[in-house]
């Protein structure tokens, strides 16, 4: 236990500045039976979501007396019902859908934002490149249906002319890019583009939220009932997010190594997790989250988030957005 | 025909396949859809321990989902026979159970049954009991009417008369139900595995999918293939070391009445009410949180009351158009195909071993992995969608077909060929007329499957219709669209369904009456 505390008070020194972290009194004494809580992710594990594995790893939940389970999503497996059902206590999930389950009724606050910047690109290849959002216009783009909204709102912020732009329905692959039958995509800019790096094909990204498109991305959602009588478990799950992340920025290699050692069975590939790990830096960290701590974003951004969002359709009050449990965290 | 000269056909047919993939891969080797055989294997040998493991875990849902999918089959047909009052509400019922999307139950699955194995084995249980049912509930009245006089001139009842006499009955189509099964609980595991799964052959086709790794995909796809190819086999081996009874001539009193139009609303009415119930009470029971698991009020409201109710119904009525231009075509094709290639089958006999490969292979392997192939063909247009419903329903009807042909009356069969009759005359006058209840039970199947099909494709890969509609109103947290969908979808199996069964008793009434008998 000793030996623990110290390597954590380590970490902490060789922390970001800003960060504080403490919560030695919610640590009970050893012999006590851990909580288990569940930690719903977006999608199948990988170094996305490295951080909650080095919170894991490094024992960062259980000396908080938490037994944390990180349950895998997939493409039909939806963040919100998990949540809602008490079977999850957190879930991973982005301001636009925690919006939509809003409107049907779900009681969910956003209580973190891991990616500040939204990770949506428009993917090209350099021979017939987007570089603005003006170049989309006369291109055809290889995206899902699902996303005509998002890309709706990518024009109505820049004043590029829509009906101008060919959508074609394709599998979230980047193949269709390469086989010629699209000349983009619109797509993570963590993912296939890197699936495209791998297979030794270079590729063009433009970030939308480079273009105005602003909305919070891998946020942490609990409902309002869990941040009412479920507040210990909410900060010392938080805690270790924290900690596990800016381990994770120390060492993105570290993390993807962890990561493949982790999940075995999951078909991941070490140079593309590491590269995938370096790439979504820039997307998680900025001078607010140095300045403040992983997880923690502006009052300007929650107002630029509500005007994307009701490009979106959308209506959203800053009240679905709630501080307190980062606020908690960082307090010690 | 001997076992040697059973093999070679089967061997020559494995070794076009062969050839036909390689082909295939060398002259599309820019675009990054099919890999050749050299690359999988290359890919296999290099990632055998990873793929044996996960192969290790599908196929042991798959095992478990098969079996526990056809015994429910075979007690619920036995249910059946045996109170026969209950034929309409257990077959109703089944029906509607069948035709619940995955998209909407697999994650009301995983709520319910949480982390692990458990919702994979029940979605590929769920893939297998309603192909094996209908044929079973075929085969189990194929039976001459003489022999159930003779169990009743004994004083025994329904029980003795399904033992003794329906069962046998029974068998051929039972194992043609298991053929039809083997491929489809292995697609339903490796899609359950969509719903959160930790591992598998469904979780890496994701990942190789995003990943372009095409040499992976293509050697899901090809084990895929072999596990169905060798599961068809084994029991299409065991239905001929069980089966030497030639099939009896079935003779059968025409018309007992089949139910008048009055009689027929009252058992749809009373289906309704039943599933109504069912629904609401399950939902209750379980104490599913409202926010997703809509129940009937709900989605009434959503649908006629509620003040986006105009929006909902106008955005489901779009989605059915949409759909409905893939899969008439689809289900029509596939159902010709299937049943002109089991005649063709069974006039040619040869052509077998090459032709079922490739069909348990068409039906085996997953559709991210053929989708893009079959669209670099055929466009992103409707011919590639209707394609994909056509593979999906055509592997069924064959089966049925070819073990329906099989049932010709042995004896009538000698009095042709005494008569120094062809096969054509043969297979006109006898083994057509025998092969009508088969591709009846078929047709009956296919609607159901060719509606999860279309809406499968259009999720995973058009982007349109249905399927795209459902997954968008899961993914947005719209459960009151998602829910009005599914009633949508298992509305319209429902009546397909009963239109085909309207018209198949009209011809088995001529035809083959024992079917129509209760």
């Amino acid at each position: 236990m000793l030996a623990s505390r110290l390597t954590r008070r380590g970490f902490m020194a060789s922390g970001a500045a800003g960060l504080v972290l403490g919560g030695a009194g919610l640590r009970p004494g050893p012999g006590h039976a851990a909580t288990p809580v569940a930690l719903q992710l977006s999608w199948l594990h990988s170094v996305q979501f490295a951080g909650s594995y080095l919170a894991r790893e490094k024992g960062w939940w259980s000396q908080a007396g938490l037994d944390v389970s990180l349950l895998q999503g997939g493409p039909n497996a939806p963040v919100e019902p998990p949540v809602v059902s008490g079977t999850a206590l957190v879930g991973i999930s982005a301001a636009d859908y925690t919006a939509a389950a809003v409107a049907q009724g779900a009681r969910f606050r956003i209580i973190g934002v891991a990616m500040q910047k939204n990770p949506f690109v428009i993917a090209s290849l350099p021979a017939n490149p987007v570089a603005a959002p003006a170049d989309l216009e006369g291109k055809r783009i290889g995206m899902a249906l699902a996303n005509t909204p998002v890309l709706q709102a990518l024009c109505s912020l820049n004043d590029v002319d829509f009906d101008a732009i060919r959508i074609v329905p394709t599998q979230y692959s980047a193949q269709p890019l390469i086989a010629g039958e699209v000349d983009c995509l619109l797509c993570w800019e963590t993912d296939l583009p890197v699936a495209m790096a791998m297979n030794g094909i270079e590729s063009r990204t433009m970030l939308m939220a480079d273009h105005g498109y602003a909305v919070h991305s891998q946020t942490y959602i609990a409902t309002r009932d869990s941040l009412a009588e479920r507040r210990a478990e909410l900060v010392a799950l938080m805690r270790g997010e924290v900690m596990g992340w800016q381990a994770y920025r120390d060492d993105t290699d570290a993390a993807a190594e962890l990561t493949v050692r982790m999940f075995p069975d999951a078909g991941l590939d070490l140079p593309t997790q590491k590269l995938q790990a370096r790439r979504q830096v820039p997307l998680m960290f900025s001078d607010l989250t140095d300045a403040k701590g992983f997880g923690w974003w502006s009052d300007d951004s929650v107002e630029a988030n509500i005007r994307t969002l009701a490009l979106l359709d959308r209506t959203v009050t800053p009240d679905l957005w709630d501080r307190s449990i980062l606020e908690e965290v960082h307090a010690g | 025909m001997t076992r040697s000269a059973a093999l070679a056909p089967a061997a020559l047919g494995l070794m076009l396949l062969f050839a036909g993939w390689s082909l295939l891969a060398m002259a599309l080797a820019d675009t990054r859809v099919i890999a050749g055989p050299i690359q999988v294997a290359g890919w296999l040998a290099g990632n055998a321990g990873l793929i044996g493991r996960a192969l290790a875990v599908t196929l042991t849902n798959a095992a478990i989902g098969f079996l526990a999918g056809n015994l429910a089959a075979i007690l619920l047909a036995g249910i059946a026979l045996v109170w026969p009052r209950l034929t309409h509400a257990v077959s109703g019922l089944a029906l509607v159970v069948f035709c619940l999307p995955l998209i909407a139950t697999g994650p009301i699955l995983r709520v319910l049954l949480g982390p692990g194995e458990a919702p994979q084995i029940v979605l590929a249980a769920l893939a297998v009991y309603y192909t094996t049912l209908i044929p079973l509930m075929t085969g189990l009245r194929a039976t001459p009417a003489v022999w159930l006089d003779l169990v009743r001139s004994y004083g025994r009842g329904r029980l003795a008369e399904l033992i003794h006499v329906r069962a046998r009955a029974g068998l051929p189509y039972l194992f043609a139900g298991l053929q039809i099964a083997a491929p489809a609980a292995f697609l339903g595991a490796m899609v359950g595995e969509f719903t959160g799964a930790e591992r598998g052959l469904g979780v890496l086709t994701i990942r190789f999918t995003r990943s372009m790794d095409v040499s992976a995909l293509w050697a899901i796809a090809l084990l895929a293939a072999a596990v169905s190819m060798v599961a068809y086999g084994a029991i299409g081996a065991l239905a001929r070391a069980v089966l030497h009874d030639r099939p009896p001539v079935i003779l059968a009193p025409p018309g007992i009445g089949t139910g008048a139009g009055f009689g027929r609303a009252v058992h749809a009415a009373l289906l309704v009410v039943l599933v109504l119930a069912v629904w609401w009470g399950a939902m209750e029971a379980l104490d599913l949180n409202r926010f997703f698991a809509k129940r009937p009020p709900d989605v009434l409201a959503a649908m006629i009351r509620g003040p986006d109710a105009a929006a909902t119904r106008g955005a489901l009525f779009e989605a059915v158009a949409e759909t409905a231009v893939f899969l008439l075509p689809g289900y029509l094709a596939g159902l010709g195909l299937g049943a002109g290639m089991a005649i063709l089958l069974v006039l040619l006999p040869g052509l077998a071993a090459l032709i079922l490969p490739v069909a348990v292979a068409l039906r085996s392997i997953p559709i991210v992995t053929t989708a893009p192939l079959i669209v670099l063909f055929l466009g992103r247009g409707a011919a590639g969608t209707i394609t994909l419903v056509a593979v999906m329903v055509f592997f069924p009807t064959l089966v049925a077909c070819l073990h329906g042909l099989r049932q010709a009356p042995g004896q009538i069969l000698d009095v042709f060929q005494t008569y120094a009759s062809g096969p054509l005359r043969q297979m006109l006058h006898v083994r057509l007329p025998a092969m009508l209840p088969a591709l009846f039970a078929a047709a009956r199947m296919s609607v159901p499957a060719a509606i999860l099909a279309v809406t499968v494709v259009e999720w995973l890969t058009t982007g349109r219709g249905l399927g795209s509609l459902m997954a968008l109103s899961a993914s947005t947290s719209n459960y009151n669209l998602l829910w009005a969908a599914v009633v949508v979808v298992t509305a319209i199996s429902t009546i397909c369904y009963a239109a085909v069964a309207m018209l198949e008793a009209r011809i088995l009434a001529i035809y083959a009456p024992e079917q129509m008998r209760r």
